[in-house]
């Protein structure tokens, strides 16, 4: 099922849930490698003809476009106004702006940009009834009622279907600049330190150890540094400045620096968030708010290490983010471990979450972490919403 | 009985049920209702779960109140019932430098975070004009903005977290940390109709390096609104973006002395913070934009005591403008920034219309009208005209693309304005929401939900 307006998708999943039918939604499925497949049979509803734009506002800074249109696209039309929303997600010529805000994503920028559901003024969805729910509007400031288009960012799906989304844009920052830098043994802490500590913050700044493949770069004894500025050309030297003179403090040696194709070299640190080996590899997302991230990074790579897995790592030292990506030879091989080291993993990080691979067992592991304290509130939500479990069934958080 | 019971769960202290101490708390900066049975003053999330609990049992409504600056009638028990006031709630729980967050009670006030933080070089962004008294809670409950809510957004951009007393009195925890609904979101705003918040984890900007701050005179409101709509045009956003017109600016400066021209026909306050060399190509831009559109006057603030003087002057104007007549009703609407212009000639209409005056003073870079109609209560006449205004301007408002509030909230005042911009399904929708956590419709009854018209039950 492929609907191309809001009606028919309306029509289609009214008449699912009347019929008992299960429906799996499907925007770009790049980010299919979060949560539970859904519980089978289903029908698939693809959002893929539910691209329109519906109202562009450049003057407004506002844009108002379907949930099935890629994010490549609409950026693409928001960059001829020289504008853009910073959603930071993976393989953006593929997702989709419904599929991303509905699976809550968050990106390496938000520290200084916001979050993707800050940049949500309105919503169009449909609900498992059918219901044409709409909330919000094109206006950047509504206190009208409850927050409805922020519920469905991040519930996957499960209260209703993102068939649009309102959102706020903002001036795209005319210069970009990243420095790439191999971490000599002993640097690795001053130098995160210095870096999330300067005046100016830069948008995005990493640890990164692997993902040679995906990332720029080359390892040094105790991995690399790649640090993301952005702003205007005076902005640009100032941080440069600083930037080296704090790294120079730490006793990291002069870097490699990207100006023409710093974007792009952002672009695929983004990607590697979701990067798989095929079936020998899966992927957490940890969130390391208040501790030292250094050390839950090396503890997890030490965990690896035991199960003698492979460990990709990617630290947003901005957001106190982990990105740990395990891997073996092959498929056979990380099939022996994987639920091994879930658990243990999870004993040290209850809040891990899976974000990607495509092995298996997958599916069987505890890719949620631990429930939220207000479960049984998400729980009656969902009854409210959709009480034949009819959207997404069983994809999200505690069998939702 | 209820009285009692309440003494006994929270103690003699945290207890008001005297009508001479109960009668203040029928009232709002909007509107006056019902003197409630009892006023509690809890110390703790554990108290206000009590109190819940005891007052299901007795059947009595709840109404959260943080300072009652509230401008639609949010925090006015309606029915009665019970008041939780969170005056003694006012502390800092937890400060994380490091991670630039911070837990608070919602009684803390709005200023006194940003006061307390400052000397990290942090501080909590949205400002309402009446941060001096209004209270986290309440921001919280309606979502507060302000004029530095221009660039940093609301206050639930600002919110990472909740701890919440349902009407059963459970308490629960929202974080904005790993997966699940975002109930943050769904709390924040809700007016106190969903949960009673009892602590926040909130979000601490870092102090910018370096402020600037800029008055802008013109000929008439119309040419100011016509330059702000070109400001955002041009993707310009400062981190305020302030509107007055000669009404306010002659009231204010008579109060405050502030530094206002008086004799334009309006005025932008712009501030912009960040870095230093970016604040001038700032200047630059902003310069070129307002003279292009008629300026006539363009100004710096040259130090810090002349921002304050400025900012102090903006934030009081609805006081100053308490010397210029018996009363005055504030309307809060937004529109699409370009739209301002039209907007504000609606405005003017329908105060013409009525014979009343108005005067602007309000949020022109979110296209957040704060238009004041001012009146004497004692005449019905003008009462009368005040109310249609205030309802032309709200449609117009809708008929441009708008929304009936831009940041006061709907409370008991504008309920049955939703119906002009969400559809019986779209409320139903919401009430879906509000089944869950209050099904009895036991906290702050009778806001929010137009009258009679609530939930039509959409079931499959
Ligand atoms: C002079 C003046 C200027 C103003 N300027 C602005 C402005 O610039 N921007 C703006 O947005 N508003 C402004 N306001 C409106 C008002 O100050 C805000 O709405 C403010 O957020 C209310 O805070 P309060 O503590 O007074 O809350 P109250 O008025 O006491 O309550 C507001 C709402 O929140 C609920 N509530 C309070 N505490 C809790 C809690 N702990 N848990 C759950 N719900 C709770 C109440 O039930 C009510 O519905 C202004 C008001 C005045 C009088």
């Amino acid at each position: 099922m492929t609907p191309s307006s809001v009606e028919e998708l309306s029509d289609v999943v009214a008449s699912c849930n009347r019929s008992g039918e299960r429906i799996a939604i499907e925007g770009g499925n790049t980010l299919a490698g979060m949560g539970v497949p859904v519980r089978a049979p289903y029908a698939h509803l693809r959002t893929a003809s539910l691209t329109a734009v519906v109202e562009d506002a450049p003057t407004d800074l506002v844009v108002a476009a379907q949930g099935g249109i890629t994010l490549r696209n609409l950026a693409t039309q928001l960059a001829a106004h020289g504008t853009h929303i910073p959603f930071d997600a993976p393989l953006a010529h593929q997702a989709t702006l419904g599929g991303t805000l509905a699976a809550g994503w968050l990106g390496p920028r938000r520290h200084l940009y916001g979050r993707p559901r800050d940049y949500v003024i309105g919503s169009v969805a449909v609900l498992a009834d059918g219901t044409i729910a709409r909330a919000g509007g094109m206006v950047v400031k509504n206190v009208s009622g409850y927050d409805m288009s922020r519920l469905y960012v991040g519930a996957f799906g499960t209260l209703g279907i993102i068939a649009q989304a309102n959102m706020k844009t903002t001036a795209l920052p005319p210069h970009a600049r990243i420095f790439i830098a191999p971490l000599p043994e002993g640097t690795r802490r001053r130098a995160l330190a210095s870096v999330v500590s300067l005046r100016i913050a830069p948008a995005a700044a990493f640890w990164v150890e692997g993902f040679h493949q995906s990332i720029d770069g080359e390892d040094g004894h105790e991995g690399r540094l790649i640090v993301l500025l952005e702003g205007s050309a005076a902005l640009l030297e100032r941080s440069t400045r600083d930037l080296r003179s704090a790294l120079g403090r730490a006793g990291v040696p002069e870097t490699q620096i990207l100006d023409t194709g710093a974007r792009e070299a952002f672009g695929r640190i983004v990607d590697a968030y979701v990067s798989c080996l095929g079936e020998r590899s899966v992927t957490y997302r940890i969130s390391a708010h208040g501790q030292s991230l250094v050390d839950r990074v090396l503890a997890a790579r030490l965990l690896a290490d035991r199960f003698e897995l492979r460990a990709d790592t990617l630290a947003d030292a901005m957001n106190d983010d982990i990105i740990l990506r395990v891997s073996d030879l092959d498929s056979h091989a990380l099939g022996a471990k994987i639920a091994m080291f879930d658990d243990a993993f999870h004993d040290d990080e209850p809040g891990a979450t899976v974000v990607a691979g495509a092995h298996p067992q997958r599916a069987s592991l505890n890719v949620w972490g631990e429930l939220p304290d207000a479960f049984d509130r998400m729980r009656a939500l969902k009854a409210r919403f959709d009480p034949n479990g009819t959207l997404n069934p069983g994809r999200f958080i505690g069998g939702i | 009985m209820l009285v009692s019971r309440l003494l006994d769960a929270v103690g003699a202290d945290a207890v008001k049920f005297a009508p001479e101490d109960l009668s203040v708390y029928a009232f709002d900066g909007y509107t006056q209702g019902r003197a409630p049975s009892a006023v509690v003053l809890p110390r703790s999330a554990a108290d206000v779960s009590a109190v819940v609990k005891i007052a299901r049992e007795f059947g009595e409504p709840i109404v959260p109140r943080g300072a009652g600056t509230g401008l639609c009638g949010g925090a006015v028990p309606i029915e009665g019932g019970i008041v939780i006031s969170f005056a003694r709630m006012n502390r800092i729980l937890e400060l994380d430098v490091r991670g630039r967050r911070a837990r608070v009670q919602p009684g803390l006030v709005n200023l006194d975070l940003s006061t307390r933080v400052a000397a990290h070089d942090l501080f909590f962004a949205p400002d309402p004009s009446s941060q001096k008294v209004s209270t986290i809670g309440g921001n919280i409950g309606t979502n507060a903005g302000g004029p530095h809510c221009l660039q940093y957004g609301t206050t639930v951009n600002h919110v990472l977290g909740l701890e919440i007393v349902d009407s059963f009195g459970e308490v629960f925890t929202t974080t904005l940390d790993g997966a699940g609904y975002d109930l943050t979101a769904a709390l924040v705003g809700s007016e106190g109709t969903l949960g009673i918040v009892t602590s926040a984890w909130v979000r601490l900007q870092r102090l910018p390096e370096s402020v600037r701050v800029w008055v802008a005179a013109f000929p008439s409101i119309d040419a100011a609104s016509e330059a702000v709509s070109a400001i955002v045009a041009a993707g310009i956003i400062p981190t305020a973006l302030e509107m007055m017109d000669r009404v306010i600016a002659q009231a204010v400066e008579a109060a405050f002395h502030a530094g206002y021209p008086t004799d334009a026909g309006a005025i932008l306050l712009i501030e912009n913070a960040g870095f230093e060399d970016d604040m001038r190509a700032c200047e630059e831009g902003l310069y070129r934009i307002v003279h292009a559109n008629g300026a006539l006057s363009w100004h710096t603030a040259r130090s810090q005591s002349e921002r304050d003087a400025l900012w102090a002057g903006r934030k009081g104007a609805a006081g100053a403008v308490g010397r210029l007549a018996q009363n005055y009703y504030l309307q809060d609407v937004c529109v699409p920034r370009s739209k301002l212009p039209q907007a504000l000639r609606a405005v003017e209409a329908a105060a013409r219309e009525h014979r009343l005056i108005v005067g602007n003073v309000f949020h022109a870079g979110d296209g957040n009208l704060h238009p004041m109609i001012l009146y004497d209560k004692r005449d019905p006449l003008q009462v009368a005209g005040v109310i249609e205004t205030g309802n032309a301007i709200l449609s117009s408002a809708v008929a441009l693309g708008g929304t009936v509030s831009g940041e006061h909230g709907i409370g008991y005042e504008k309920r049955e304005a939703m119906t002009q911009i969400y559809s019986t399904g779209d409320l139903a929708t919401m009430a879906r929401v509000r089944d869950v956590f209050d099904p009895t419709l036991m906290f702050n009854p009778e806001k929010i939900f137009p009258s009679g018209a609530r939930c039509p039950e959409v079931r499959a």
